[in-house]
């Protein structure tokens, strides 16, 4: 009898069915009729007994999960990972070559990355048909992204934010950021130019656009006038013609323009020389001289402004010599 | 200039045309649904700022495997069974509490903000932007505070009772109250009967509140602040009579209310819809006798008729209340049909409560079987939504489901009592925690009586336990429902769910899982019946568990299993193959604390105990046929000779006659001859043959043998 007994102390784990889990150990001091005595020296074996007590732990409610459940339901919003409510055999974690990833329980690798097990397809699907109600119908017209830049050429761009606090604000809020491509402006070739000198770095070459941000004010509302307020200004400026403009000399010249200068006056002298016709011409007749008569004189012209506008390289400069050649009914180049 | 008409123009395309990314921007244009050119956007559809998250909301249903969100999911922090989940609910809110004291005793650290030196300056500090008065500390009364009428006016709106008294006494001590916020404290005070409320944050609070159902008896205080107030008032005002009235009737101080509305009558002042609504509900307690009351009741309405008053559907509630509450009997039932059905005719339709109050009045225990239900559901499952008006509203569903289980015992109409409650929002309707379990114990209990076996199942696995916790009596009649279908594999689970949901002390319950468990053992898949025997094996492990856990302070005895149970654990485990199985140690055990009297009663199969004799001498287990048959000898069952001679034959491996003539030569040569576990199996023999041992000094000595061998 006194065999049986002994084989159920308590602890004993139960074999095959998982009915609950040990999960504390409790301290119990089992003589305590006696004046307890500080054991220095360690004396006496008083290891103190230990007790476990075990907790009704239920098992992991993932496995309790029907497969065709709806999984939207058991995760419906962004939360980091529990292992005990999903049904995954997911593995994460770095190891030496060789050995096997560890698994969901306990994995703080898992719980550290960010998961989108609350934006199955499904779920994402269910909530667009929940929303639904809410959209209009997309105006007919607006079919393609031509007829949408046509119709709208100016772009306001803004960003919300949501927090998990009290407050509801967020500075970044106020930034307001206007886009146009500056071929939708109606500038003429002056009013380009100047427009290009007011905005600067705003323009950017590769798509055209113009990007003003306005942050200086502290509501959304009055950057957003703001924004526009610096639009009209610089569209207007750049028509204004000012007196002192006029004043602009060929040095003052942003880029090269071929027919203001003396390389076109060499060409028209040299040709009209070539074929016999000298003529004085005034600075006028030189400018508006029409060197489509000239033969190879267009791609000599294209070869100069790049020569200039662009800069030396050898491309330009193998451009350049090209054209001459053509131009004096020299050989090809050969080397 | 040029400039100034091209400007304009693009002024104009600039200003009408901006696209916007974010929402409000750009869609002021007002159109119709669709936009009219194909170009400009369509108006905006209205919304309120919370009906996106709304309709998000409703995408997600329940997960029947998640315990309710204001616990931790993780399966330690689950609770599991009642007492858990009242407690972890009630702690966490505990918490809750505590902070909102200190909030609320400290307040100057939340109210304002103290900059670093140089200067230490302090500035107003704000939790929120918007500011959200949630947050803000209360303020706190005592004798010594100054108050102002303001602060009256604050206590008043929140509801705050008490501090609403202190703030009017000290107020009035000064330099008096006027007469506008008199009235609201004593609309105040009446309603919650000068009984501080319990706020409404704390939700956890109300939901556990102990929901006895409130008796109707007068609570109201006489001579109370209410009284004293309202006799101070000069001119009495309408809305004060009215104020006293309605909260002495709600309180069922019913003669002085309806002397206090015979006064106001006298002097001509008029009197409110619900005034009336409150007389009639405690009109019953002028009279005596069902005619006389039928007649008060009457007379009331068509005073109010006199009056020019129009009813309302409270009306109908308050007197449909004051005939329930009179008893049942045909002519009150036909009395109150009348009322609903003139009632109909002025276009009033019955609440959720007046409903209530007919199921109370139709469907009594023990009186005949009237089937109101199917009408009531047919009215209510027509309609939109059903919006709650009275506080008895949430006795409704408890009541139909009630009478599903008890009075009709209907299973569809129990259905679709479900179905309603869990339509659209109804499920706030459930009221509190204990009602929502009473609840849940009729649907459970009328779907095991009633409903086929797939479907309770279905049910149980979407209640249990994370939405309802059964009771010992539900749990019994699961357990009777398990046994019937002979899902074997369920009633082994179930003796886990016993063992998380607490309830595994309860011996009525386990011994009758344990019958349940032998009678469908038999025809069970092999994997299953492995289970079984673990599950038993495991509460026989149990019972031994708790009684070393409660030894040191074993203020309430141990209720210990029958002798049957026992039986039934050593029947179920000895169904093994093999000698090495563990289940013998189960059996062993039990056979033990059978022998040691430690098990109630006497074994009401002793058959069993003879045949696992028999069967553990077959698998060479000798020490616990011994035990066993010593033990069918000890307690004098008839079967205890027969058993004796089959175990030891088996045991001998010689016939049964063979075994006769052995048993018959005198102990001094059995000694010799036999290995001692048999010997203790003659031993048995001749105790039961006899009514007592060959030498009552040799017994236990050889008892204590058999134990060492084994």
């Amino acid at each position: 009898m006194s065999l049986f007994m002994k084989r159920n102390k308590p602890g004993v784990v139960f074999n095959t069915q998982i009915l609950w889990r040990l999960n504390s150990t409790v301290a119990e001091n089992k003589d305590e009729e006696e004046f307890r005595v500080l054991d220095i020296l360690k004396k006496k074996d008083s290891r103190q007994k230990r007790i476990v007590r075990r907790a009704e732990v239920a098992p992991d409610r993932a496995e309790k999960m029907p497969t065709d459940q709806n999984w939207g339901n058991v995760w419906p919003g962004p939360r980091s990972f529990h292992p005990s409510s999903v049904p995954l055999p997911i593995r994460q974690g770095y190891v030496p070559k060789g050995q096997v990833p560890p698994g969901k329980k306990a994995n703080a690798e898992l719980m550290k990355i960010p998961n989108f097990l609350h934006l199955t397809p499904p779920v994402i699907k269910r909530q667009c048909e929940a929303i639904r109600k809410f959209c209009t119908e997309w105006p007919k017209l607006l079919n393609s992204e031509e007829a949408i830049d046509k119709h709208y050429p100016v772009e306001i761009i803004t960003s919300d934010y949501c927090h998990a606090s009290p407050t509801i604000r967020n500075p970044m809020a106020r930034v307001v950021t206007l886009r146009i491509k500056l071929a939708n402006l109606d500038l003429d070739k002056h009013a380009k130019d100047k427009f290009l000198r007011l905005v600067g770095d705003r323009y950017d070459e590769k798509t055209d656009l113009v990007t003003l941000t306005a942050d200086r004010c502290p509501l959304r509302k009055q950057n957003l006038d703001y924004v526009n307020y610096l639009l009209t200004a610089a569209y207007h400026e750049a028509w204004t013609v000012e007196e002192w403009e006029k004043e602009k000399m060929e040095d003052d010249m942003e880029y090269y323009v071929w027919d203001n200068n003396q390389s076109k006056r060499n060409l028209i002298d040299w040709y009209h020389r070539v074929s016999g016709t000298e003529q004085v011409l005034s600075d006028e007749e030189y400018r508006n001289y029409d060197i489509s008569s000239i033969p190879h004189a267009k791609e000599y012209k294209e070869a100069v402004s790049n020569l200039f506008n662009e800069g030396e390289s050898e491309e330009t400069i193998e451009k350049y010599g090209g054209t001459v050649r053509k131009l004096l009914g020299l050989p090809e180049r050969t080397v | 200039m040029y400039s100034n008409i091209v400007i304009q123009r693009q002024w104009a395309r600039l200003a009408g045309l901006f696209r916007t990314l974010s929402s409000l921007e750009g869609q002021k244009l007002p159109v119709g649904r669709k936009s009219i050119d194909g170009i400009s956007p369509p108006v905006r559809i209205s919304r309120s700022s919370t009906d996106i998250l709304q309709a998000l909301a409703a995408t997600v249903g329940v997960d029947p495997t998640a315990p309710h969100f204001k616990y931790h999911d993780d399966p330690f922090l689950i609770p599991q069974s009642n007492y858990r989940k009242r407690a972890y609910a009630l702690s966490a809110e505990a918490g809750r509490k505590a902070a909102s004291w200190i909030r609320d005793e400290q307040s100057q650290l939340f109210t304002t903000r103290e900059w670093d030196p140089p200067m230490k300056m302090k500035t107003p500090y704000h939790n929120a932007d918007p500011p959200i008065d949630a947050f803000n500390p209360r303020p706190i009364y005592n004798d010594e505070s100054k108050v102002t009428e303001e602060d009256l006016l604050y206590t008043i709106q929140n509801a705050l009772l008490e501090d609403a008294i202190r703030v009017y006494q000290l107020l009035s001590a000064s330099e008096g109250v006027n007469d506008d916020l008199k009235l609201a404290l004593l609309q105040l005070l009446c309603f919650y009967n000068e009984k501080e409320p319990i706020a409404a944050e704390w939700l956890e609070e109300r939901w556990f509140a102990a929901a006895t159902r409130e008796r109707q008896a007068t609570t109201w205080r006489l001579g109370g602040l209410a009284d004293k107030i309202f006799s101070a008032m000069d001119p009495k005002t309408p809305e004060a009579y009215c104020t006293v009235i309605q909260g002495m009737a709600k309180y069922y101080q019913a003669e002085r209310a309806h002397a206090l509305a015979q006064e106001a009558m006298e002097k001509g002042i008029p009197l409110s819809t619900s005034v009336y609504n409150a007389l009639l509900s405690c009109v019953g307690f002028l009279k005596e006798g069902t005619t006389l009351r039928i007649e008060a009741l009457k007379a009331l309405l068509s005073q109010m008729n006199e009056q020019g008053i129009s009813p309302n559907s409270d009306t109908l509630t308050s007197c449909l209340k004051s005939i329930s509450a009179w008893g049942g009997g045909k002519a009150l039932q036909t009395f109150a049909l009348q009322i609903v059905a003139e009632f109909k005719q002025l276009n009033i339709q019955p609440g959720l409560s007046a409903y209530y109050y007919l199921l109370c009045l139709f469907c009594k225990e023990r009186g005949p079987r009237i089937d109101v239900l199917t009408t009531i559901l047919n009215d209510l499952e027509g309609r939109d939504s059903l919006e709650p008006t009275d506080a008895m509203d949430t006795h409704f569903f408890i009541t139909a489901m009630g009478v599903c289980s008890e009075h009709l015992q209907n299973i569809d109409l129990a259905d679709r009592v479900h179905a309603l409650l869990m339509k659209d929002d109804n499920y706030r309707l459930v009221g509190d925690a204990y009602k929502e379990s009473i609840y849940y114990r009729h649907l459970v209990s009328v779907a095991c009586r009633h409903a086929p076996f797939e479907k309770t199942a279905q049910l149980l696995d979407t209640l249990i336990p994370n939405i309802y916790v059964p009771e010992p009596s539900v749990m019994e009649e699961i357990i009777k429902t398990l046994e019937l279908a002979g899902a074997g594999d369920r009633l082994a689970e179930v003796w886990s769910q016993l063992v998380v949901f607490g309830l595994a002390k309860r011996v009525k319950l386990v011994e009758r899982l344990l019958d349940a468990l032998c009678n469908c053992y038999t025809y069970q898949d092999e994997e299953i019946k492995e289970k079984i025997r673990s599950a038993a094996a495991d509460m026989l492990k149990f019972g031994q568990m708790v009684q070393e856990q409660n030894e040191p302070e074993s203020r309430t005895p141990i209720q210990k299993l029958s002798a049957s149970a026992l039986t039934n654990i050593i029947e179920l485990c000895a169904d093994v193959k093999d000698k090495a199985d563990e289940s013998w140690e189960v059996v062993g055990e039990a056979l033990a604390r059978l022998r040691s009297e430690q098990a109630s009663g006497l074994p009401s199969r002793p058959e069993v105990i003879s045949s696992v004799a028999k069967k553990a001498a077959t698998y060479g287990k000798p020490g616990l046929a011994a035990t066993a048959v010593t033990y069918l000898a000890e307690c004098g069952f008839e079967e205890a000779t027969t058993a004796c001679v089959e175990t030891l034959g088996v045991m001998l491996n010689r016939p049964t006659d063979e075994v006769q003539t052995l048993l018959r030569e005198p102990r001094s040569s059995l000694e010799s001859s036999l290995h001692p576990s048999a010997l203790v199996i003659a031993e048995a023999f001749h105790l039961a043959k006899t009514g007592a041992p060959i030498d009552s000094s040799a017994s236990s000595e050889s008892d204590s043998e058999t134990s060492d061998d084994d």
